[in-house]
């Protein structure tokens, strides 16, 4: 997994690539943790990543949570239609504004 | 600022095979996670050694195997913590040595890797039909959950029990035919694509057939001539008490059963709806002295199951094996299992199937005062969940009426279903005792000081024909189930209408209709809890096959389009679960209750008012049911349902409308264009109605509009 942060319509993104599990999700939650910046929404942009386990996807629920926090908001871009079934059948998909692509957020 | 202080538990004492490790706590048993590591827990009792055995997720062969050192043994439980692992990658079982002496009753053999019986998560039988691997060493795995589920707020209902109308459903039956439009047929995210239509129906509890892991291919065969595959469909076989059915997930693949569960339980609730389990702890799959060693026969075989003084079971279950739940271990683990069903998936009440089990002594005697069906009762996690019990066994032990109650336990109430079906079908005898059964069966429950909702009614059920079919069928027709018709019940009390089965001849089918409305119409006018099964509120039909168990095909899954081709049905159905809702004099629960300030709470009539035929003969009989609305003290609820099951039309003379109230006809199944009477309007006819035969009215009195 790699993990790349950028600038996008004035989000920080975080493009993630690989898959996302319990051996990865160690990395992504030191990302949150350490690289966000306060104040300024958040996408997390998955279109490179073709499969994410529960651990991933309780990730994507702690960064949610981690936004909240900071009171910003947070788009998730690019799902594999896979991994939104699973997020929509156990209650995840809920949580999170989705957006096609880096491109189509809107000016924050 | 604070930090926080690592705790010196959280770091090893000792390396095995390679991994961290250090002595665990004993409490919970299972699995639990602590800092840094897993606590792993379990308990055999003649067991002498344990060891844990650790698999990469799908793999044939462990990567490790931590033998518990003997100081890591508190009791009869070896408890360890190991550090470092991947808990969401692993699968864990345990081999425990003893001694392998069937007569004493003891089955140890470490050449088995035995299932955690506290297990959360189990793999192995993750997506239903799949071919299983039959040589598999560990065929289904206990894993580690996360249990860390968003329910936002959200906690179990409490609804009165008497408010409650039930829905039985089959997780995978209710949605799995193509013509259920669901995104995820046959899984927990399919039923609640069906949320919206539940709520619209009126139900406000479903009750789910065994959602506990269970192996579709356990005693699975082909059809002797059909060859078609045939599955152990139902589930009433446990692998697993603490996890859910995988293969009912549609993310089952994924291990995410759990949440997926729980998702559909908070999308539940956040419609009014109760979840309901049915949990079958009479016995296990492990089967008898043939069966596999799966878990508690290779843990500790002796407490676990009821044994004869030679080592054999006990099959009070008529399934191989009985469950020796008032062992004090045993019943710990039944308990702990409901708790943690209440708490981690806020399960607003338990159906037990085959109870009286749950009631027999360690050598099968029927206890008066049984220790686990107490331990449930005066529960304090438990304490607002609903219990109902299937009060009889395979072993002939029959408690209907007398299931020790403690206050708490419901029935499902088998004499209400047979009383009901045979006055439907015109049976003679039947008033006197269906007049009991209307008022939620004080004949059964009064004397011990129960009430009417102790009283689960229905009058069909998964076992046994639908309501098309009780309807359609005087015998059962179970062929497809490869044992040549040989199976299933035959005392249905069913009536076919005039033709066996399929026909085209209208009258038939008019009256088969009206039967089914009948059905209806007595069951959600009677006191106590009304109970449906899935699709009866459109007809859904088995094609007389009153024994579904095995089949995984268009005969058991429900086939929606009769939704729209039976509306009229449904209509009649979702009209009366409303008018039932509205209506406090349909469910009170109390025997003794004083009734309204108008009229006594439950009166009999039959074609004259205050005077019903309780003679032999009489297939007619009148209920009169009053009580206060509860907003509005001064007004009186009066309903009054008048049962035609004579094969002839009769004048019913209606009782007196009190002073300032007037009779409204709501529902008529005797009119074939109008059963529900959507507009209210004073009934202009003020003494009596003319029935048809074969037919129920339900009428209300108001103050005059």
């Amino acid at each position: 997994m790699q993990l790349k942060k950028s600038l996008a319509n004035g989000w920080q993104a975080i493009e993630v690539t690989g898959q996302v599990d319990s051996k990865t999700v160690g990395e992504l939650r030191e990302f949150i943790d350490t690289q966000l910046e306060e104040g300024m929404p958040v996408a997390l942009d998955l279109h490179g990543v073709p499969f994410m386990s529960s651990a991933g996807l309780r990730t994507l629920l702690l960064l949610h949570r981690r936004t909240v926090e900071m009171g910003v908001d947070l788009a998730v871009v690019g799902i594999a239609s896979e991994i939104a079934d699973t997020m929509k059948v156990t209650g995840f998909y809920d949580y999170f504004t989705i957006y096609p692509n880096l491109t189509s957020l809107p000016e924050a | 600022m604070s930090t926080i202080i690592e705790r010196i538990d959280s770091l090893p004492t000792n390396e095995i095979s390679g991994f961290k490790v250090r002595p665990g706590r004993p409490l919970p048993f299972g699995v639990s996670h602590v800092p840094n590591g897993l606590n792993f827990s379990i308990y055999t009792s003649a067991g002498t050694a344990c060891t844990l055995v650790l698999f990469r997720r799908g793999e044939a062969q462990p990567f490790a195997e931590l033998q518990f050192p003997a100081n890591y043994r508190i009791g009869d439980v070896f408890c360890m913590v190991v550090f470092g692992l991947d808990y969401e990658d692993i699968e864990y079982g345990y081999r425990i040595d003893g001694p392998f002496d069937p007569a004493a009753g003891h089955r140890f053999d470490t050449s088995k890797v035995l299932m955690d019986p506290y297990a959360r998560l189990i793999s192995g039988r993750d997506v239903w039909g799949n071919e299983p691997n039959w040589q598999s060493l560990y065929p289904y795995r206990a894993r580690v959950s996360f249990d860390d589920f968003d329910w936002e707020g959200e906690s179990p209902l409490e609804i009165n029990p008497e408010n409650l109308i039930i829905y039985e459903a089959h997780v995978r039956g209710a949605t799995k035919s193509n013509t259920s439009g669901v995104k995820y047929p046959g899984t927990y995210a399919g039923l609640a694509e069906k949320i919206p239509y539940l709520k619209e129906l009126g139900i406000n509890a479903v009750e789910l057939m065994p959602i506990y892991e269970f192996d579709e291919f356990e005693n699975s065969k082909l059809h002797p001539e059909s060859g078609e595959q045939l599955y152990n469909f139902w589930g009433y076989s446990t692998l697993g008490f603490f996890a859910p059915k995988a293969a009912y997930a549609a993310s089952g693949r994924y291990g995410m059963q759990v949440d997926e569960l729980k998702q559909l339980i908070k999308m539940m609730h956040k419609a009014g709806i109760e979840v309901i389990l049915d949990v079958v702890f009479n016995h296990t799959s492990e089967g008898n002295d043939k069966g596999p060693t799966l878990s508690f026969k290779g843990l500790d075989n002796k407490t676990y199951y009821m044994l004869t003084p030679e080592g054999y079971y006990f099959n009070f279950s008529g399934t191989g094996n009985t469950l020796n739940c008032n062992n004090p271990v045993v019943r710990s683990l039944v308990l702990d299992c409901l708790r943690y069903w209440a708490a981690e998936y806020h399960i607003d009440g338990f159906r037990f199937d085959l109870a009286t089990i749950l009631g027999r002594d360690p050598w099968g005697a029927p206890l008066s005062n049984p220790p686990l069906l107490e331990s449930l009762a005066f529960d304090p996690i438990l304490s607002s969940c609903k219990l109902i019990a299937e009060a009889w066994d395979a072993g002939g032990l029959y408690q209907v009426g007398s299931f020790p109650a403690f206050g708490r336990w419901g029935e499902w109430n088998g004499k209400y279903r047979d009383c009901a079906r045979r006055f439907l079908k015109g049976d003679s005898g039947m008033v006197g005792e269906l007049a009991q059964r209307v008022q939620g069966s004080p004949d059964l429950y009064r004397h011990s000081g129960r009430s009417p909702a102790t009283s689960v009614n229905f009058i069909t059920c998964h076992d046994g024909f639908t309501l098309a079919d009780l309807v359609s069928f005087n015998e059962k027709h179970n062929e497809a189930n490869g044992e040549a018709n040989r199976d299933g019940g035959d005392d249905n009390y069913s009536w076919n209408c005039g033709a066996e089965g399929w026909t085209e001849d209208p009258s038939i089918l008019l009256l088969r209709k009206r039967q089914m409305m009948n059905a209806m119409a007595i069951l959600l006018t009677s006191r106590g809890i009304p109970m449906i099964l899935m699709g009866d509120e459109f007809g859904r039909s088995q094609h007389g096959n009153n024994n579904a168990y095995c089949l995984d095909s268009e005969i058991s899954w429900v086939d929606w389009s009769l939704l729209e081709k039976n509306t009229d049905i449904y209509h009649f159905v979702s009209s009366l679960i409303h008018f039932r809702h509205s209506h406090p004099a349909l469910r009170v629960n109390h025997f003794e209750d004083s009734g309204s300030s108008l009229l006594p709470s439950c009166s009999f009539h039959g074609t004259e008012s205050w005077n019903p035929n309780w003679s032999e003969q009489s297939c007619q009989l009148a209920w009169m049911m009053s009580a206060n609305f509860e907003q509005d003290e001064q007004n009186c609820d009066i309903v009054y349902v008048a049962a035609n099951m004579a094969h002839y039309t009769s004048w019913f003379e209606l009782p007196e409308a009190p002073h300032g109230y007037s009779w409204q006809i709501r529902f008529n199944t005797g009119d074939d264009d109008k059963p529900v009477q959507d507009t209210l309007q004073p009934f202009v006819e003020d003494n009596g109605l003319l029935l048809r035969d074969r037919s129920v009215a339900i009428l209300c009195a108001s103050a005059a509009l």
